[in-house]
């Protein structure tokens, strides 16, 4: 039993959107319709002359204490045992009741025609068979198989950083446990299990 | 700080709040209006019926939103979640209004003949507990109405939904609009009573709009104060020509004028149907208002996201 967490160093990020490209292909999400399960924010900060651009990288904080959870009516919305959020397709009822209680933007509609549409892409090797609300998994199918999540072994910049946050010997522990890493958002009290090292 | 505007809840869940809102008040008011004013069974049979009908229509449409609307029986899973409750407290009412209206419905000539083809038992089951479905369909009547406020205040991310005035405003908004429908309702009855109830139910909506103003106030003041996107949403509504005009003018400041110089100016008691057209403008502004107020707040509902 781990729990999974995320470490992003914005330090390192180029905005090159691998990430993005690499989660679409290996969970088939609807990038026909740009929905992702992970966004790069491309943001500008400062005031003229003293400006620059930061990338911020983002995707399911897989909370603690997870408002989709709470929100969701059916229990499709669970936590594994390993701290990841996940969501179970077939009891998912697509209310949206999650979407709006997440604090992270980390949700989206897999619609009736994002389905068809992944039918006509990937033929009988469909991974959504009817719609649903998706969400990043850190790729729990890699996990099994003891793989990274596609959008860490793809970063070329080591922006992400994935692991065990209990394995004290483990980067992600350590950079959450130094405070050199920190989770958005904390006020709220959501507990997220992916930290940010700012730029 | 980024402020984003919600695209996932629109006018589908808008219209459901508003009829759920709208439902349970109009059955609450009337059934203990029923209770304890009296008055004919057949208007009493006309606001119940027109009350599960708004619940039916209401529920259509949130499963009409839904991506999976034929598997909603699984939303009877989480008792953390609203929606859980929301199911519970509609079931409920649905079961209360539909015990306590067949009794009723004996005041309709008409419906005699399907009323007696209920066994004699079940009937006077129904006639005994008529009082207890009252109650027990009017508290549930009331939960629904809060609960509409309660399932959109859930949202962490969302100032200005997240926010103990929000279900308030509801339910004080849900039940003006019921007791404007049954206004509405009072000017097609030719008893002797209606006028009565009229004039009981024009002083009630007067009070549940003057509260609506307090507690919309109270809610503005705090999020206009905040460097949240509670403030952002609340700049929202009031560069929105129709919230102010159709939402605040024309749904809450002019029924009120109308309905205070009804209660303080204007008697009921001779004039019969021809006190019945500003009460007819005052109900259906509410009932606009009202609709518009869920629509409104729904658009202004901002997330803040820590990008």
């Amino acid at each position: 039993m781990a729990r999974y967490g995320m470490v992003m160093d914005m330090r390192t990020c180029v905005g090159c959107q691998a990430c993005m490209a690499a989660c679409s292909t290996e969970n088939q999400t609807p990038f026909w319709s740009e929905k992702f399960r992970t966004h790069v924010e491309d943001k500008e900060q400062g005031v003229f002359p003293d400006v620059r651009r930061v990338q911020l990288p983002r995707l399911c904080m897989h909370c603690e204490n997870t408002p989709c959870l709470s929100a969701c009516p059916t229990g499709a919305t669970h936590m594994d045992k390993n701290g990841i959020v996940l969501v179970n397709y077939d009891r998912c009822i697509g209310c949206y009741a999650c979407c709006i209680a997440c604090p992270y933007d980390a949700r989206y509609a897999y619609d009736g025609e994002d389905v068809d549409k992944e039918r006509e892409l990937y033929g009988k090797n469909v991974s959504h068979e009817m719609p649903h609300v998706d969400k990043c998994t850190f790729c729990v199918q890699r996990l099994a198989e003891k793989l990274e999540p596609a959008c860490v072994a793809t970063c070329p910049t080591h922006t992400r950083i994935f692991g065990d946050l209990d394995d004290s010997k483990s980067e992600v522990h350590k950079l959450a446990r130094s405070g050199k890493a920190q989770p958005l958002n904390q006020g709220l009290g959501t507990s997220p299990k992916v930290f940010y090292i700012p730029s | 700080m980024t402020f984003v505007h919600q695209e996932v809840w629109h006018w589908q869940i808008a219209t459901y709040l508003f009829l759920g809102g709208l439902g349970g008040a109009t059955f609450a008011i009337s059934a203990i209006i029923h209770l304890f004013e009296g008055c004919d069974r057949k208007m009493v049979s006309v606001a119940v019926m027109s009350s599960i009908a708004f619940l039916v229509i209401g529920t259509v449409f949130l499963l009409a939103d839904m991506l999976q609307p034929l598997k909603a029986i699984y939303a009877l899973t989480n008792p953390k979640s609203w929606i859980f409750w929301g199911v519970v407290f509609i079931n409920f009412y649905f079961i209360a209004a539909i015990t306590y209206v067949i009794p009723l419905l004996e005041a309709w000539p008409k419906l005699e003949p399907f009323i007696r083809k209920i066994p004699e038992p079940i009937l006077g089951l129904l006639e005994r507990f008529n009082n207890l479905a009252a109650l027990g369909g009017s508290a549930a009547g009331f939960l629904v109405a809060i609960y509409t406020g309660l399932l959109i205040s859930a949202a962490p991310a969302i100032n200005f939904w997240n926010t103990p005035a929000l279900p308030l405003l509801f339910v004080i908004s849900g039940f003006s609009t019921g007791a404007a429908f049954l206004l509405l309702l009072s000017t097609f009855s030719d008893n002797e009573g209606a006028h009565k109830i009229a004039s009981r139910l024009e002083q009630l909506d007067a009070v549940l709009i003057v509260t609506e103003l307090i507690i919309l106030g109270a809610y503005f003041n705090f999020a206009m104060f905040l460097p949240t996107g509670a403030r952002a949403s609340a700049e929202f509504l009031f560069h929105s020509p129709v919230f102010i005009a159709g939402f605040f003018v024309a749904g809450l400041i002019v029924p009120l004028a109308i309905e205070t110089y009804s209660i303080f100016f204007r008697g009921h008691g001779n004039e019969g149907r021809k006190s019945a057209l500003p009460i007819l403008v005052a109900s259906s502004l509410v009932l606009v208002g009202g609709y518009l107020l869920r629509i409104y707040v729904l658009k202004a509902g901002m997330f803040q996201f820590p990008w």
